[in-house]
């Protein structure tokens, strides 16, 4: 029998039977990470979000070789793509900020919408600037 | 309302968060539009539901503390992006950073100036001021520079959907067509929803956005305890 029609007799290890144990064990280590940066910002008493200094911390290893992106590709990347599931929770929060948006959602809406041109405008248009010029 | 134990609640909560996600992602693939925005959406489905089945915020409260243990490692793992796009930011470091720099701090100075001419409390001011960070970093700048966790999440997320929708049709408009600039300004000031919205036009720009995302934050948690105490 030739050697393809074996491994189609005998199929791969399910991907979940691989990936689970993985991705596990690199959520464990993101979460060592997190937990690391929250740990040296309380230490140090750094006005700074634990969780990015974890961040940062992260980079720092991948940039000094110490460990490798394989190494938390599978749980990382899942993390990263489905961040918008992890923020729903706090913006259901809005529920109980029903009285603060009748008193002052049209003040809200106009300075998130004019600092957000603003901000645009300015990173764009100096950027852009400055591309030019080198 | 009948007496219901906190397991089932809780148990409630989360698949009801999981289902709404899980839906956003169909309606924004058949019905792509800012409204169609995952956040958007499955947060009014969540309210939605909990208002009528006469559910409060406090009631989905645990649900949320397991739900958000995982933002965490979450905001940890946006270093993967960054370490992935490096090489095209450092080729363009400088005018790359100069308009990050102008961009993040700008649009900071600028929402707390408006927010003071409405004579918003000093919270609510802390709070729009950071508003151009992703939520992440940005719920925990709230907490340093005494601004309001849950607002500023809100506050966060319309600022992604503001900047992702009219971001592109403003730039038109101001002739900035260059793809590194494009993505800079959507990742800085939109985050992840302009991050998202960068990637449609160009992949050099959706890596830049992605770069700019986590290095404006980096930039506005460390200018907000110092900038933001002067203006709220």
């Amino acid at each position: 029998m030739s050697q393809a029609a074996e491994a189609q007799v005998r199929p791969a290890t399910p991907w979940f039977v691989r990936e689970l144990p993985l991705g596990a064990l690199q959520l464990f280590g993101l979460w060592a990470l997190n937990s690391a940066g929250v740990w040296v910002v309380q230490k140090v008493a750094l006005p700074l979000p634990g969780n990015l200094v974890g961040m940062v911390l992260l980079y720092a290893l991948l940039a000094l070789g110490i460990v490798k992106l394989s190494w938390f590709e599978t749980a990382g990347s899942l993390l990263v793509r489905h961040l918008a599931f992890f923020f729903v929770p706090i913006t259901v929060g809005l529920m109980d900020a029903g009285s603060l948006f009748a008193a002052h959602g049209v003040g809200i809406i106009l300075t998130l919408a004019a600092s957000a041109a603003i901000g645009i405008m300015l990173a764009g248009r100096v950027s852009q600037l400055l591309l030019r010029k080198s | 309302m009948v007496a219901v134990s906190e397991a089932a609640l809780t148990g409630f909560g989360i698949a009801l968060t999981a289902g709404a996600y899980s839906l956003s992602l169909l309606a924004r693939k058949r019905y792509p539009s800012p409204l169609t925005t995952p956040v958007l959406f499955s947060t009014a489905v969540v309210i939605a539901v909990l208002m009528a089945t006469g559910i409060s915020f406090a009631d989905y409260q645990p649900a949320k503390n397991i739900m958000t243990f995982l933002l965490g490692p979450a905001t940890v793992a946006l270093a993967i992006p960054l370490y992935k796009n490096r090489q095209t930011f450092f080729r363009n470091l400088v005018p790359a950073g100069v308009g990050l720099l102008a961009g993040s701090l700008g649009t900071m100075i600028a929402a707390a100036l408006i927010a003071r001419a409405f004579k918003f409390t000093p919270e609510l001011v802390s709070s729009i001021a950071i508003k151009s960070a992703t939520v992440p970093i940005a719920v925990e700048i709230a907490k340093i520079v005494q601004g309001n966790p849950t607002l500023t999440a809100v506050l966060v997320v319309i600022t992604g959907m503001i900047g992702a929708s009219f971001g592109p049709w403003l730039m038109d408009r101001l002739a900035i067509t260059d793809p590194i600039s494009r993505g800079l300004a959507l990742g800085t000031i939109s985050h992840g929803q302009g991050t998202a919205q960068a990637a449609t036009e160009s992949e050099l720009s959706g890596a830049i956005a992605g770069v700019a995302m986590g290095l404006g934050a980096v930039c506005t948690s460390l200018a907000a305890p110092w900038i933001v105490p002067l203006l709220a």
